[in-house]
């Protein structure tokens, strides 16, 4: 099954898979998820919390019997990677929500990931125990030690079946390297380092080396009076170790080659789109703020997201993007009341489907939008717990700006802001996507003709 | 309106202010610089907020401070090109805007109602609640605005710069070139602190400790047995050990307070002060 090669969003219908997360209606603040990520093969789903906790759901074989539900995914492993810390010599709170996840491509057994605060990166080690070793000699199966006189007879400890265990422990902890908040974490294409970006710096990291890293970018400037511009995402290359790019709040991407300086101050490529003169209002600087920035899986483009818009760009043109999407351009009338309600500053991230020709992302009113890129449709669904029966389609929802609003459609005033997707995740190879709303997760496949 | 589900706080004034910012949505008709005028309110409304933050947002500071930037050269070039004020609604003030610590900054109605147009009266009904106090901002006080918030924002952060591996073009650590008094003020209460403590460096992250005086904080401490000058040497042999730990603990946030210019730092026995420090730090 090709998953997403070519499909066309006319015959690509999304079905309601599974929630997960509570139905309560009021929301524990620490349980909003703040992050979602896909393994590289898919078979497993890791999300983040604003309460420091990491849940991992492995996908389950698929079973013989029920040929028309691949598998679904169940909780695998989870636990605490962040704590609340306190800063005693600012008298500050370092915050233990998770910003975000990113794994680590499976050499082993085990599976590796990546987590981050404001402040710390993390690196866990998730393995399965199903075997224990009993019968040591010098202490018993409680634990106890034993009386080494006592001991008259040798043996050779065995292995025996245990119930599987799944333990994650913490192997690297990569702190103190970072002064301003962490939005991004990326690993790099050799396998053996990553990067870690804040507001003003983006700080190169060897997994092995955790009291050092080398500072790649840094864009403060010597008197902070003229700081007009601050980092807000970056990502390494998918094939080329020495390429990365960085986001700013000002609506450009550098792209950055690490071959030709230790500090990557001066970029190599430099996107920005003319502004349009038609849409300028006091608010366009801060709509054009990106908030999220993603490679392709081929390498060959990158995907920008700002407040209204999707923008896909092609590495080879920087001054403007081959592609535009509106997300919900009906809320250009609404930027003051968005403005004055923060709603301007959310940060919504993007996703690409496995063979580049979808994108998604996220909007308010738990809705999400998917773009294809070669038929030019695009499509509006809802996370909602009215549309979570087994298997059932997911009906495309529609906006309604001004005029007569039919029976299906929402006006723009009856959307609720504070029920946003931020993020969002689509499975590597197939299509499957995961959908965070607040505090619960939804995964959606399309249906399997 | 904005969405159901959206908390609303209860306060009257940002009840206006979300009234008035469907107003400026809504209307078509609402004068170009009554506009900016509330988004200018709006923005430095945000930014006095975030200075009593212990931790502003520097994203959201940054792209604020431009948005009122970006105001300000616009009424720059305004007035550059056209003595006289353009929009009659709004009267010149005669005096400039002192409000800058107080958190609301009520939006000024426009007082030459004769020539208005219906919108305009609209607008002055939904303000009428709000405070009628004066409110054009001069060009000094934006100014001032953006580089307090940003200055703060420096000397909450950066204490301990990134550890290199790789020497860059600049080895000297950025120092911010701060030409704010109370910062200058501020670096050599650390550079007095920094003799006592050594590399244990003290930053002062709230501004706010700079207007309270030492003495409010701990009123309620009964500090008679230490009303001594801090030059006298605060241990004593016949003191008790638990008198002994309380003394550098006292002069540790005087240490903190940047009001405490005058404040000189004792020499208190070292091996006392580290074992002091180990507690706190809980090593």
């Amino acid at each position: 099954f090709l998953a997403g090669f070519g499909s066309l969003m006319q015959d690509m219908l999304w079905c309601f898979s599974q929630v997960k997360g509570t139905i309560d209606t009021g929301v524990t603040e620490a349980d909003i998820i703040s992050t979602v990520e896909f393994n590289h093969t898919g078979e497993l789903l890791a999300t983040g919390d604003k309460g420091g906790r990491v849940v991992i759901f492995q996908r389950e074989q698929e079973s013989k019997n029920q040929p028309h539900r691949r598998g679904e995914y169940n909780v695998y492993s989870t636990f605490q990677s962040h704590e609340p810390e306190f800063d005693y010599l600012k008298s500050l709170e370092i915050e233990e929500k998770i910003n975000k996840i990113r794994w680590l491509p499976q050499q082993n057994a085990a599976y590796f990931l990546l987590s981050t605060n404001d402040k710390t990166v993390k690196l866990w080690k998730v393995s399965e125990r199903d075997k224990r070793p009993e019968g040591y000699n010098l202490k018993d199966e409680d634990g106890r030690l034993r009386d080494p006189s006592m001991i008259t007879v040798l043996r050779v400890p065995v292995l025996r079946p245990m119930d599987l265990m799944v333990e994650a422990t913490p192997r690297r902890v990569f702190a103190n390297a970072h002064t301003y908040h962490i939005n991004s974490i990326s690993v790099n294409s050799d396998y053996e380092t990553y990067m870690s970006a804040d507001d003003l710096r983006i700080n190169l990291w060897n997994f092995e080396i955790t009291n050092q890293s080398f500072n790649i970018v840094d864009i403060k400037p010597a008197n902070m009076e003229e700081l007009t511009e601050v980092i807000t995402a970056a990502e390494f290359h998918p094939h080329h170790c020495n390429v990365f790019v960085y986001s700013s709040s000002k609506g450009t991407i550098r792209l950055c080659d690490m071959r030709t300086a230790a500090l990557c101050d001066r970029h190599a490529k430099f996107f920005e789109e003319p502004e349009d003169p038609s849409n300028r209002s006091f608010f366009s600087e801060i709509i054009s703020s990106i908030s999220d920035v993603k490679f392709s899986h081929s390498g060959r483009y990158i995907m920008t997201r700002d407040y209204l818009t999707v923008k896909v760009w092609d590495l080879n043109m920087e001054n403007r993007p081959i592609e535009t999407y509106q997300v919900h351009d009906y809320l250009r009338s609404k930027l003051c009341s968005l403005y004055e309600n923060d709603c301007i500053f959310d940060k919504f991230e993007c996703v690409w489907n496995g063979s580049d020709s979808v994108i998604m992302t996220g909007s308010y009113n738990n809705f999400f939008r998917m773009f294809d890129r070669n038929t030019k449709r695009d499509v509006t669904l809802e996370a909602s717990r009215e549309n979570s029966k087994p298997r059932a389609i997911l009906k495309p929802r529609k906006v309604c700006v001004g005029g007569k609003r039919r029976k299906d459609e929402i006006s723009v005033d009856s959307l609720d802001f504070s029920k946003k997707i931020l993020h969002t995740a689509w499975h590597p190879s197939e299509n499957i996507i995961a959908v965070a709303a607040t505090n619960n997760l939804y995964i959606f496949q399309d249906k399997v003709n | 309106m904005l969405g159901r589900g959206l908390k609303r706080k209860l306060s009257d004034y940002e009840e206006n202010m979300a009234g008035l910012s469907s107003a400026f949505d809504s209307s078509r008709s609402l004068p170009y610089p009554l506009k900016r005028q509330l988004v200018l309110n709006m923005c430095l409304t945000k930014l006095q907020t975030y200075k009593m933050l212990v931790e502003p947002n520097l994203h959201r500071s940054v792209l604020i401070a431009n948005t009122v930037r970006q105001i300000q050269e616009e009424m720059r070039q305004e007035s550059n090109q056209q003595p006289v004020n353009i929009c009659p609604g709004i009267a010149p003030a005669s005096h400039s805007y002192t409000g800058m610590e107080s958190p609301g900054i009520p939006l000024q109605l426009p007082s030459g109602v004769g020539q208005q147009e219906s919108h305009c009266c609209d607008l002055r009904s939904v303000e009428d609640p709000i405070e009628n106090s004066l409110l054009i901002v001069s060009d000094d006080d934006m100014s001032s605005a953006i580089s307090s918030i940003l200055k703060d924002l420096d000397f909450v952060e950066d204490i301990s710069p990134p550890t290199c591996l790789v020497p860059t073009g600049d080895d000297q650590p950025k120092f911010p070139e701060n030409t704010g008094l109370k910062l200058e003020d501020d670096r050599q209460d650390l550079k007095g602190a920094e003799c006592v403590f050594g590399s244990f460096e003290i930053s002062n992250s709230t501004s706010y400790l700079k207007d309270l005086a030492i003495d409010d904080i701990f009123e309620d401490i009964d500090t008679s047995m230490y009303d001594s000058d801090f030059c006298c040497p605060p241990l004593m042999p016949p003191r008790s050990p638990s008198l002994a730990t309380e003394e550098p603990l006292k002069t540790f946030p005087s240490c903190n307070s940047s009001s405490a210019n005058n404040i000189q730092i004792c020499r208190t026995d070292l091996s006392e002060l580290d074992h002091i420090m180990e507690i706190l730090v809980g090593s």
